[in-house]
């Protein structure tokens, strides 16, 4: 399954995918957690709007709540999109470093 | 400042189905991070973006959770529309309790036929309500023991309920009894003449406790079950494990239960017509509890099991469509 379907949240889930590759983590986990590693402030809409694009395409899974939280985990399919995708991202970052170079 | 009393506003903006699988932990996020305008924007959006997804038929977890939620309340009707009936049950015994209708019983094979039909009726629907909300009352234990035991008071509810009729049936016999003297209240009734007021009072007191009970029961186990937010549950039985669909699971013996409370409304009008029709005098006299008119109390327990058996057809009609393919 590929997250850049998924229009205006395919950097958002990007995102919530790095983010859940760090551990399972309810929503407001995972939005300090991606303001901390990428700088970047998700609203609750556009973080729920990827959350559940994500979990309805069997990229992520949703545990049982805990108090009203629910914390969500990676799934295998949600792990492997997000190597390819990374793997695409370092080799379009690689060509372009070193275009940048020549 | 963002004030609390908008963000649950703001979780309503967005469809019913979204609300039932993401509502609660949505809410629990607004709470802890709702800041800014634009965090508002940004939820004004996601609502829209999540109303579109519906129009265009995206999205099957939410529809499978809006099911769900359908089914449920087909069950948690079903279940109400069965104490209702339970209640009219127990003031069809007391009806035809200590009245000339249990000696006519004795002797008219009809009628007693009909009067075995509303028990039989009552030990197949409530086994249905017991087999079908097995599972489900497994998982409500289950859940709530991994969740700091949150629900297991509520689950308690019936089980105070049930004391306290057994509690004030026991006073009640020990006032027949005169181990207790309450003024105004006499060990034996009069058969005939006025039904004394502190006897009345008596008697309207436990109805009332049994109603109240049934009602308290009635609206714990609706906010129990209303809690599970999973399809299946998987349990250990004997040696295996078995995967239930807990609220499919149920529907077969909903139908079971309501099925049951139309034979015994039907049987609970034969059995009056013959009775009455046998003991004219019975109609016309006051043997409903309290003293009160034949009439008024047959015609409302009448209604009650009407009006119970209705609610519980209505309920199984609006989760019929809900329910998933096997």
């Amino acid at each position: 399954m590929d997250i850049s379907g998924f229009g205006r949240f395919s950097d958002p889930s990007l995102l919530i995918l790095a983010s859940l590759a760090g551990g399972e983590k309810h929503g407001y986990a995972m939005m300090e957690d991606i303001q901390a590693m990428a700088g970047v402030h998700l609203g609750p809409g556009t973080l729920y709007g990827a959350l559940s694009r994500l979990e309805q395409s069997g990229l992520i899974e949703a545990l049982p709540a805990k108090e009203r939280r629910r914390p969500y985990r990676l799934t295998a399919a949600g792990a492997a999109s997000l190597r390819q995708y990374l793997a695409s991202l370092e080799n379009f970052v690689s060509l372009g470093l070193k275009r940048l170079e020549a | 400042m963002i004030t609390n009393r908008i963000k649950p506003w703001l979780t309503r903006l967005y469809p019913r189905a979204w609300r039932a699988r993401y509502g609660a932990e949505f809410e629990a996020l607004l709470e802890q991070c709702l800041h800014s305008p634009l965090d508002v924007l940004d939820v004004f959006l996601g609502a829209i973006d999540a109303h579109l997804l519906l129009l265009n038929g995206d999205n099957v977890n939410w529809r499978i959770m809006n099911m769900l939620n359908k089914l449920r309340t087909t069950l948690l009707i079903v279940f109400a529309a069965t104490i209702g009936f339970i209640v009219a049950g127990i003031g069809l015994v007391g009806l035809a309790d200590d009245s000339p209708m249990v000696p006519l019983m004795k002797t008219n094979t009809a009628l007693s036929a009909a009067w075995t039909t509303i028990q039989a009726g009552a030990v197949v629907a409530l086994l249905a309500v017991v087999i079908g909300g097995l599972p489900l009352a497994l998982t409500v234990i289950r859940r709530a023991l991994s969740d700091g035991h949150r629900g297991l008071g509520l689950l308690l509810v019936p089980i105070f309920a049930f004391l306290a009729v057994i509690l004030y049936v026991a006073f009640i016999f020990a006032v027949a009894r005169q181990w207790i003297h309450i003024p105004g209240v006499f060990p034996v009734v009069p058969t005939t003449g006025a039904f004394p007021p502190g006897n009345r009072l008596l008697l309207a007191g436990l109805m009332a406790v049994f109603i109240l009970g049934a009602i308290a029961s009635t609206a714990a186990v609706w906010k129990v079950i209303s809690k599970p937010d999973v399809e299946q549950e998987t349990f250990r039985f004997l040696r295996g494990t078995a995967t239930v669909r807990i609220y499919s699971f149920a529907f077969l013996p909903a139908v079971i239960t309501a099925s049951a409370m139309l034979v015994m409304l039907a049987a609970t009008v034969a059995w009056g017509w013959m009775a009455f029709s046998a003991l004219p005098q019975v109609l016309a006299g006051n043997y409903g509890s309290w003293g009160m008119s034949t009439r008024l109390w047959y015609f409302t327990i009448l209604a009650v099991m009407a009006l119970s058996t209705a609610a519980a057809f209505f309920g199984l009609a609006r989760g019929r469509a809900a329910r998933q393919p096997a």
